[in-house]
């Protein structure tokens, strides 16, 4: 009721005292898309060009990817660099540690299949899809900062298009 | 009313933490907020590098290095090739030398940039982050015009290098020293007299001369402690003894000290880059070397300066087309040994401003 | 002090201590028996013409049938280059310590042990760091090391 009430107001300030009507959703969803903060999670070479994203020539912020050092505010790991044997159990907990909705970028090819550690190395983790869910592979070795830019914006969209029911259910 | 105590608590710090650039993990004991105690964990990036290489022909190798110390990939090219051709003596023509000489160079340069931006932003300014990588991008791009990759070269090859500069490097080139050495000015103004910049580098993290070369620490971190050493000048290899250029040294072997002297040596290397570009001669770019490169059995250490101290490989060959034994040697290694040393009886926070002065980064220690 | 002269020197005063080996294009590699080590890297570091005071670097090597340690010097102030070697056995190798001599030889030391089991006698922690802390698998840059899920490359 309390929304009814005030619904007045609300029209006043849009221009022309229009009203616009959308589902939950789409706001839910715009919101999530537009607000991805990400968590600074650079392990190798791959770092690097997350930097350079987020620093000034590509300019991450204007996705609306703003880093996070700590996982408790982040809703997606962008896991960059190699993930060993002896870091994944960290890689888990930092994903337990995040709240829900959240998503996971598997960049360059260590975390896709190992990358060139694939063959002949004792201690690299072949691949992230077994430690935690990927939303999105970027390829490359590091991936172009525009790669990555792309990878994000397809994630948008893919979060655009998610369902509030299939959200709830997880 | 139950008595007062005082109690030691320890304090994990890594190996997720955004200043510890990268996987490191440090074992703070801590007495309040004074660090009595720094127990570094290494090891969350060993990928088995040596391994890889001892199972890759030498030309495979190459890019195994690249990702040895990704943030000066071609000092880690230069090191492999060049301990590869002192192993089946091979002579590089003359314009190659040049052509790696201006790579490494501008290479060096990049590295302190991002030294430059991330060390500020570990002490909590954002800005020189932002300039840093900016200016970086230009080398990049320089990087990008010859080889075709931003980050992993694969450019210096076993005998030379693998492509020509294009035209449009040299001027570029040009254009992109002169934008640095103005955009240096900045840098210095932004950061050299701030107060807070002062307060939370001067003083900090002192490290002697003797206890830097007890534990064997090289390059920049050393000389900022007065020890003027420098492979470049010292055991010069490649063409360094033909450029005309200073080694800077700093007395205090402070935090603020080692900020300095990385930038006075961006200023050097951007003279040996001019110098270089000047004296560039025409001619081949690739000695002949087969693609079933053996060289002879026998052992080599090499070693170059780089933006970390001494970068050296260690290559032992039984004569077939894979090296029966590689072993990397990275500068931020030592210069981790004696962050427990000079980090004690500190501050947390000077404890995140003494790392990042060292400049340590991970791979280099874990390889 | 040229490579020459470093030759000559060390054949003067170190005459039963240290072994030329055949392998020096650029720099001088020396055979050094392991129960002198110490000894001997004490006096390299502490000759007045030599201060081999800087600890480059020190690498293990399986051969197959041999272990070896190698040991990179150098000096800070008389700007020389020098290698040395120990001939380990293949199993139950067993070096001293020389972080007596280096303390930057602590880490170095500890991977030696930790990648190919060389026992370093001495050691003031030799304890797990590169791999990770429940690693039961054995000393993975021996040539012979084997787990069910390495992948070698496959040749070409
Ligand atoms: S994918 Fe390539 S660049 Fe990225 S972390 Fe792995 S090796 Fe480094």
């Amino acid at each position: 009721m309390g929304v009814i009430k005030k619904l007045p107001i609300y029209t006043e300030k849009l221009p022309g005292g229009g009203l616009i009507l959308t589902s939950l959703e789409t706001v839910i969803n715009q919101a999530q898309a537009k607000s991805l903060w990400y968590l600074l999670f650079g392990t190798a070479c791959c770092a690097i060009e997350l930097m350079c994203t987020g620093a000034s020539r590509y300019d991450f912020d204007r996705l609306g990817m703003i880093f996070r050092a700590t996982p408790r505010q982040a809703d997606l790991i962008i896991a960059a660099g190699t993930i060993t044997k002896k870091m994944a159990p960290r890689l888990r907990r930092l994903y337990d540690q995040m709240a829900e909705p959240r998503r996971v970028i598997a960049m360059g090819g260590c975390t896709i299949k190992g990358g060139p550690f694939y063959y002949d190395s004792y201690s690299v983790e072949k691949g992230i899809d077994h430690i935690v869910p990927v939303d999105m592979y970027i390829p490359g070795c590091p991936p172009r900062p525009e790669s990555l830019l792309e990878g994000c914006i397809h994630l948008q969209e893919k979060i655009k298009k998610q369902k509030l029911s299939d959200w709830q259910e997880k | 009313m139950a008595e007062l105590r005082t109690e030691e608590f320890t304090v994990n710090m890594g190996p997720h933490h955004p200043s510890t650039h990268g996987v490191c993990r440090l074992i703070l004991t801590l007495s309040g907020e004074k660090v009595i105690k720094i127990v570094p964990v290494i090891g969350y990036l060993h990928r088995a590098l040596e391994k890889i290489c001892e199972n890759r022909t030498y030309a495979q190798c190459i890019p195994v290095m690249d990702r040895f110390e990704y943030v000066t990939a071609m000092s880690c090219e230069y090191l492999f090739s060049n301990a590869a051709e002192k192993l089946a003596e091979i002579e590089v023509p003359e314009r190659a030398e040049y052509l790696r000489v201006i790579m490494l160079e501008l290479n060096r340069i990049a590295s302190h940039l991002i030294f430059y931006g991330v060390t500020a932003m570990d002490i909590g300014a954002l800005t020189p982050f932002l300039y840093g990588l900016r200016e970086r991008e230009g080398i990049i791009d320089l990087f990008e015009m010859t080889c075709g990759q931003r980050l992993t070269y694969n450019y210096i090859r076993i005998g030379g290098v693998s492509k020509d500069i294009p035209p449009q490097f040299e001027p570029k080139c040009r254009e992109t020293i002169k934008t640095i050495r103005e955009k240096l000015n900045d840098y210095e103004g932004l950061l050299n007299e701030n107060p807070i910049w002062l307060v939370r580098n001067k003083g900090i993290g002192v490290l002697p001369a003797d206890l830097g070369i007890a534990y064997g620490v090289s390059g920049p971190v050393l000389r900022a402690s007065g020890v003027k050493y420098d492979i470049r000048k010292d055991d010069p290899y490649s063409i360094y003894d033909r450029f005309d250029f200073e080694i800077p040294t700093r007395e205090n072997g402070d935090c603020y000290d080692r900020y300095l002297l990385r930038l006075d040596e961006i200023k050097q290397s951007l003279n040996i880059v001019e110098q270089a570009l000047d004296a560039l001669p025409e001619g081949d770019i690739k000695a002949k070397v087969s693609p079933n490169f053996k060289p002879p059995a026998g052992e080599v250490y090499a070693r170059v300066e780089n933006s970390r101290g001494e970068l050296g490989v260690y290559i032992q060959s039984d004569g077939g087309k894979k090296p029966l034994r590689v072993k990397m040697r990275g500068g931020s290694f030592n210069q981790l040994q004696v962050l427990p040393e000079i980090g004690t009886d500190c501050l947390v926070a000077d404890l995140v401003a003494i790392f990042a002065s060292l400049d340590i980064i991970l791979p280099e220690v874990d390889r | 002090m040229t490579f020459d002269e470093l030759k000559e020197y060390i054949s003067a005063n170190y005459p039963d201590d240290m072994t030329l080996l055949d392998t020096g294009r650029c720099e001088p590699f020396y055979e050094v028996k392991a129960e002198k080590l110490v000894a001997v890297c004490k006096r390299l570091r502490d000759d007045e013409q030599l201060k081999f005071d800087y600890f480059c670097n020190l690498g293990g090597v399986d051969t197959g049938e041999r272990m070896e340690a190698v040991y990179s010097l150098a000096s800070y102030s008389m700007k020389l280059r020098l290698d040395l070697k120990v001939i380990l056995p293949h199993e139950n190798a067993e070096i001293d310590s020389v972080q007596e001599v280096w303390p930057a030889a602590n880490w170095y030391e500890r991977e030696l042990w930790e990648l190919y089991g060389v026992n370093v006698k001495n050691h003031n922690n030799l304890t797990r760091f590169l791999l990770p802390d429940d690693w039961d698998q054995g000393f993975p840059m021996r040539k012979d090391w084997d787990a069910p899920d390495f992948i070698r490359m496959p040749e070409l």
